[in-house]
């Protein structure tokens, strides 16, 4: 059977997951491996406790991935796609407030489209894209973040001409 | 050594179009592939175990969202010091950068904006050639 995008789209387009708040608050030392990843010396994030803007979504999420349910993949592995395979393509960032230690942040997550089209890696690929909101513990706003995810089938897969959705 | 820090940063009236930003470059070795891991806390496989990677089609392991806009957020805040704020940032990541790789982030100023508001391109360059193009906006404050 086909897989009919037109059904997963009216299913899922528009649907939203409820406020999650970040497994921790925000944390030197998780700033300090993302500097160390980096080479990255800026005493701001690594002595005054500054977030890298960048570390939002990470202290608004529920942990390592996998196991835990990060961020938005758990929305992604619920919609039905021909494979399972994931790949982030295009990101998006605003931020609206600074974020320092001891901030709690929370986020949720909307799907906002869903449609087909082949890539290279796979004829049958699906295009997701997702908005993110992150806020902090007085509910203010910190950040919206889009995001484009393709998920695609293994060549094994393609090669079988099998499809999990 | 970064260059932002606890130095206030550029004033908005002394930036100039077209001015570069220092960039850096970092080799994507197996001990930043690790670091990498450990800095971002995405264990997704294809980031880390290369039969993995291999077996969804890709040539070999490469370095994830966040370790790209981690470097593409450096060359910003590193610039723009301690009193200018990163308004927003966007990017494509148009091809994989693999271990065994050397990547360096870059950027420029793009347009200067009313009060304060500087538009800058950045980008990811690995072997001459972009693989993560990307802007940026900040805010800069003024100079009384």
């Amino acid at each position: 059977m086909a897989y009919d995008v037109k059904a997963v789209k009216k299913q899922w387009e528009g649907y939203e997951t409820p406020l999650a708040w970040g497994r921790y608050p925000v944390e030197h030392e998780p700033i300090r491996r993302h500097c160390h990843m980096l080479d990255d010396t800026n005493p701001l994030f690594l002595e005054d406790g500054h977030c890298p803007p960048v570390m939002v979504d990470y202290f608004a999420s529920l942990g390592p991935y996998p196991p835990a349910d990060y961020d938005i993949f758990p929305v992604i592995a619920k919609i039905p796609t021909p494979g399972n395979r994931l790949i982030n393509l295009n990101q998006e960032f605003e931020w609206h407030l600074p974020v320092k230690v001891g901030d709690r942040l929370g986020s949720s997550h909307k799907v906002v489209a869903i449609h087909q089209r082949g890539t290279r890696l796979d004829p049958l690929s699906v295009w997701i894209r997702t908005e993110t909101t992150i806020v902090n513990d007085r509910r203010a706003l910190v950040a919206k973040r889009t995001n484009q995810i393709l998920v695609h089938r293994t060549p094994e897969e393609i090669a079988a001409g099998t499809s999990r959705a | 050594m970064s260059a932002g820090g606890h130095s206030p940063g550029p004033r908005w009236q002394d930036v100039r179009e077209g001015e570069e930003l220092k960039g850096f470059s970092l080799d994507l070795t197996a001990t930043r592939m690790a670091a990498q891991v450990s800095g971002t806390q995405d264990f997704y496989p294809v980031h880390h175990d290369g039969d993995f990677a291999r077996a969804a089609g890709h040539k070999d392991i490469f370095v994830n969202t966040a370790f790209i806009r981690g470097c593409l957020c450096r060359v910003a805040t590193d610039w723009m010091g301690a009193e200018g704020f990163l308004k927003s940032l966007a990017f494509q990541m148009r091809r994989p950068n693999f271990a065994g790789e050397t990547i360096a982030a870059r950027g420029r100023v793009k347009k200067k904006g009313p009060e304060g508001r500087v538009d800058l391109e950045l980008w990811i360059e690995n072997a001459g050639e972009v693989t993560v193009p990307a802007t940026a906006t900040v805010l800069l404050p003024l100079r009384s």
